[in-house]
C-alpha cells in the first residue's frame, strides 16, 4: 500500500496552513512527519482522517482517491483524552464499536491488547484511577483494537517512562512488520531516527524535505571525517584548522574532497593511535534543525 | 445508521447511570408518595384526635342586639356555619376580654352585632381565605330582608321562599372548557419546561467535557458528526421522556391507591382526566420542543472548551427560553391564549411547543396552524441539528477563549 498527499492545500481564513503539500508513505515502512509547532503536521492528519477537507489536493491510497470507512484509521491524538470517568473495558468497547467491530470481537481484540501492554488488572477500573503513562497505553489501545490499515501516532512517545517506551517501540515495529502505513508525527528525533525509514519536514505549512532517511543523509557532501582517538591534541597539530573538536570529544576533519578519504585515513592510522574513523552524516535533529529551524 | 444506534445506547445508558439522574428522579417519585399520601395519613391522626376529644366543633361567639332576636340569631348563624358551634349571648365583652378570650381558644372569632344592618366582626389572626364576614353580611341581609317582608305583611314563610328562590342553569362547552384545562395544561407546560432546561443544560455539559477531556479528538475521527449529535441528543430526549412518565407514572399510580382519601378534588380530578388526543400533542411537541433546545445546547457546548465556561455560554438560550415560558404562563393566567403576541409565539420554533399547546388545550385553533406551527418546528429541528453537528465538529479546532459568533461561523465555512 502506498499513501500519498498529492497538492494538499488548505487555508483557515486568510492564512494558508497548507501549500501543496506532497508526500508518500508506504505500507511496511513507518513514515515520520515532522515539523515544529503550528507547520502543519496537525491539520495534515486532520485532512487525512477527514475532519475537514482540503481546499484543493488529493490523498490518494495505491493511486486511487482514499476510501475513508469506520475501520481505516488508528489514530492517536497528541491530545490525549478519553471519557475519564468511565470503566476501561466500556470505553474501549464503545470506541471499537464505532469502528465497525461487533461487541464480541471488540472485547476479544480488546483483552488481547490489555495483556499485551501488561494493563490486564485495569480492564474494569476508570480511567482516572491511572497514571498518566497507563492512560496513554490505554488510549494507545483505541488506536490499535480495530486492526486499521493506517496508523497514526502523534508524539506516541511523550509522557512514557523508558520501560513502556520499549514496549511501545516493539508495539509498533510488530505493526510495521505486519505491513501497516505507520505515520509518525514527532519533535522527538531520536524515536524518529530510530524508526522511520522516510520523513516529510514540513515548515510554514510547505514540504521543504521529503524522502528516504538514508538517501537524505547520504545526499549531504561525504567530506567529514569523525575520528575518534586520545591523542585529540597531536591530531588537532597536525592537521591544524581543518580539525575541529566536538562537544562529545570526538575531531571533526574536513577533507578537500570525497576522494582524499582513503589517503586521509591511512595517514591516520599510520601515525597515530586511533580508536575509530567514519565519514560524518549529519544527524536527524541536525537535518530538522537546518530545515525547519528559521520559520518560513 | 449503525454507529448512531451505537451512540444513542452509550449515551443513553450512560444518562441513566448518572448519579443524578437516578437521585432526581427518585425525589421526585418521593416527593410525589408524600403529597398523595398526606390526606391518607392525616386521616390517621384525625380519627385519632375524634376519639379522644370527641369531636369538638370550633366555637363562634355572637352578641345579638335584643334577648328576643337571641333565638333567631342562633338559628341563622347556625344555617349559615354548618360547621360550628354558635353560642348567643346578649352581653357585649370589652375589647380586653375578647382579646383573653381568643387567645385562650375559646372561640375563634366574634360577631358584635349593633342592630340588623351593621356589625363589628374580632378575629386573632384573619386567615388569607377568612370568609365569616361574607357570610354573616349575607345572614343579616337575609335577616333584613325577611323581617321587613314580615312588616310588609307577607308571612315569613312566604317571604323565606321568594328570598330562597333558585335559578336552575346548564352550560354546554362546545370548544375548551379554559378552567379545565388550565391546570394540566400548566402542569405540562412547567414540565416542558423544567425537562428542557435540566436536559439542555445535561446536553451542554457532556459535550463541553468530551471537549475538556480532549475524548472530542477522537470522537470526530471515529465517527459522523451528524451522527454523534443526533445519537446524544435524541438519547437524552428518551431519558427525559423516560424520567417523566416514572414521575408521572407514579402520581397516577399513587392517586389511584389513595382515590378515596382526595374524594371530589376537583383539581387533582381534572389533572387525571386529560384527553388521549391532547396527551399525543403534548408528546409531539414535548419531542420536538425537546430536541430544537438540546441541540443549541449542545452546539453551544462545542464551543467551550472549559467546564466552568458553560454556564456563562448557554446563559442566551436559558435566557430566551425563560422569556418563551413566561409569555405563555401569563397568557395562560389571563385566559387570553389567542392573542396577537401567543398567535405569534406560536409559530416561531423558540416558543412554539410551549405556546401552541397552550393554545391548542384553550382554545380551538384552526387545522392549519397547527399543521404550519408544528412544519416550522419540525424543518428548525432538522436544520439546528445539521448546524450543531458541523459546530460540533469544529469545535475540536476552537480550544483556547470562546469563539465570537462571526469566528465560529467561519470556522463552518472553512470546514
Amino acid at each position: 500500500m502506498e499513501l500519498t498527499f498529492q497538492k494538499i492545500c488548505k487555508s483557515f481564513g486568510e492564512k494558508r496552513v497548507l501549500q501543496d503539500v506532497n508526500f508518500t508513505a508506504e505500507s511496511g515502512k513507518a513514515f515520520g512527519l515532522l515539523g515544529r509547532n503550528g507547520a502543519g503536521k496537525t491539520t495534515s492528519i486532520r485532512i487525512l482522517m477527514n475532519v475537514f477537507p482540503a481546499d484543493s489536493g488529493e490523498v490518494l491510497l495505491d493511486g486511487k482517491p482514499i476510501r475513508r470507512d469506520v475501520g481505516t484509521f488508528g489514530y492517536l491524538p497528541e491530545e490525549r483524552g478519553l471519557y475519564p470517568k468511565k470503566i476501561i473495558l466500556d470505553q474501549l468497547t464503545y470506541f471499537a464499536e464505532l469502528k465497525g467491530m461487533r461487541r464480541k470481537d471488540a472485547v476479544k481484540a480488546i483483552d488481547y491488547w490489555l495483556e499485551r501492554l501488561g494493563m490486564t488488572e485495569h480492564r474494569n477500573k476508570r480511567l482516572d484511577t491511572l497514571s498518566k503513562g497507563n492512560q496513554q497505553k490505554i488510549q494507545l489501545i483505541t488506536a490499535l483494537t480495530h486492526d486499521p490499515q493506517i496508523i497514526i501516532l502523534d508524539e506516541p512517545f511523550s509522557g512514557l517512562d523508558p520501560v513502556n517506551a520499549m514496549l511501545l517501540k516493539d508495539v509498533v515495529k510488530e505493526e510495521i512488520a505486519r505491513g501497516k502505513i505507520v505515520l509518525f508525527s514527532s519533535h522527538q528525533m531520536n524515536y524518529i531516527e530510530e524508526f522511520c525509514d522516510s520523513i516529510a519536514i514540513l515548515n510554514g505549512g510547505k514540504v521543504v524535505l521529503s524522502g528516504g532517511l538514508h538517501e537524505i543523509k547520504r545526499s549531504y557532501p561525504r567530506d567529514r571525517l569523525v575520528v575518534r582517538s586520545e591523542q585529540r591534541e597531536a591530531i588537532e597539530n597536525a592537521f591544524g584548522d581543518r580539525c575541529v573538536p566536538t562537544e562529545d570529544g570526538t575531531l571533526l576533519l574536513t577533507m578537500d574532497s570525497p576522494a582524499d578519504k582513503p589517503a586521509v585515513m591511512r595517514r591516520l592510522a599510520e601515525e597515530f593511535d586511533v580508536d575509530g574513523v567514519g565519514v560524518f552524516e549529519p544527524s536527524l535533529n541536525d537535518i530538522f534543525v537546518s530545515y525547519a529551524g528559521e520559520q518560513v | 445508521m449503525k454507529q448512531f444506534r451505537k451512540i444513542f445506547r452509550f449515551e443513553f445508558l450512560n444518562l441513566l447511570t448518572k448519579k443524578v439522574f437516578i437521585g432526581v428522579t427518585l425525589l421526585l417519585i418521593l416527593a410525589i408518595v408524600g403529597v398523595t399520601f398526606y390526606p391518607r395519613i392525616a386521616s390517621l391522626f384525625e380519627s385519632d384526635e375524634q376519639t379522644q376529644g370527641g369531636g369538638a366543633m370550633p366555637i363562634l361567639l355572637v352578641v345579638s342586639p335584643t334577648e328576643e332576636d337571641m333565638p333567631l340569631v342562633r338559628e341563622t348563624f347556625s344555617g349559615a356555619f354548618p360547621g360550628y358551634h354558635i353560642c348567643v349571648q346578649t352581653e357585649r365583652p370589652e375589647e380586653a376580654q375578647m382579646e383573653t378570650i381568643l387567645t385562650d381558644g375559646l372561640t375563634e372569632g366574634i360577631f358584635v352585632l349593633e342592630d340588623w344592618t351593621s356589625y363589628t366582626y374580632y378575629v386573632g389572626n384573619k386567615g388569607m381565605y377568612d370568609t365569616r364576614a361574607e357570610i354573616a353580611d349575607e345572614v343579616l341581609r337575609t335577616l333584613y330582608r325577611v323581617r321587613a317582608m314580615t312588616d310588609g305583611g307577607l308571612s315569613a314563610e312566604e317571604a323565606q321562599t321568594i328570598l330562597s328562590t333558585q335559578v336552575t342553569h346548564k352550560t354546554v362547552t362546545l370548544w375548551k372548557d379554559q378552567l379545565q384545562n388550565y391546570f394540566y395544561t400548566y402542569i405540562m407546560v412547567f414540565a416542558l419546561y423544567m425537562a428542557i432546561l435540566l436536559y439542555g443544560q445535561i446536553v451542554a455539559t457532556n459535550v463541553a467535557s468530551e471537549k475538556s477531556s480532549r475524548a472530542m479528538e477522537l470522537l470526530v475521527t471515529s465517527a459522523d458528526p451528524v451522527s454523534m449529535m443526533f445519537g446524544k441528543v435524541l438519547a437524552s430526549c428518551l431519558a427525559g421522556l423516560s424520567q417523566l412518565a416514572a414521575v408521572f407514572g407514579a402520581a397516577l399510580i399513587c392517586f389511584r391507591v389513595n382515590a378515596s382519601y382526595w374524594g371530589d378534588n376537583p383539581i387533582i380530578g381534572m389533572f387525571f382526566d386529560i384527553p388521549a388526543w391532547l396527551l399525543g400533542y403534548m408528546l409531539v411537541f414535548f419531542v420536538l420542543g425537546f430536541l430544537f433546545f438540546a441541540f443549541l445546547y449542545g452546539a453551544v457546548g462545542s464551543t467551550v472548551s472549559k467546564m466552568e465556561d458553560v454556564n456563562t455560554a448557554v446563559m442566551p438560550i436559558t435566557m430566551l427560553f425563560i422569556v418563551a415560558f413566561v409569555v405563555v404562563i401569563s397568557a395562560l393566567g389571563s385566559g387570553v391564549v389567542d392573542g396577537t403576541i401567543m398567535r405569534i409565539c406560536s409559530f416561531l420554533p423558540f416558543t412554539s411547543p410551549m405556546a401552541m399547546f397552550a393554545r391548542i388545550a384553550m382554545s380551538m385553533v384552526p387545522v392549519w396552524e397547527i399543521a404550519l406551527s408544528l412544519a416550522i418546528l419540525a424543518v428548525s429541528v432538522v436544520g439546528v441539528g445539521v448546524l450543531s453537528a458541523k459546530i460540533y465538529r469544529v469545535g475540536v479546532l476552537l480550544y483556547g477563549t470562546r469563539p465570537k459568533m462571526r469566528e465560529l461561523i467561519k470556522a463552518i465555512r472553512n470546514a
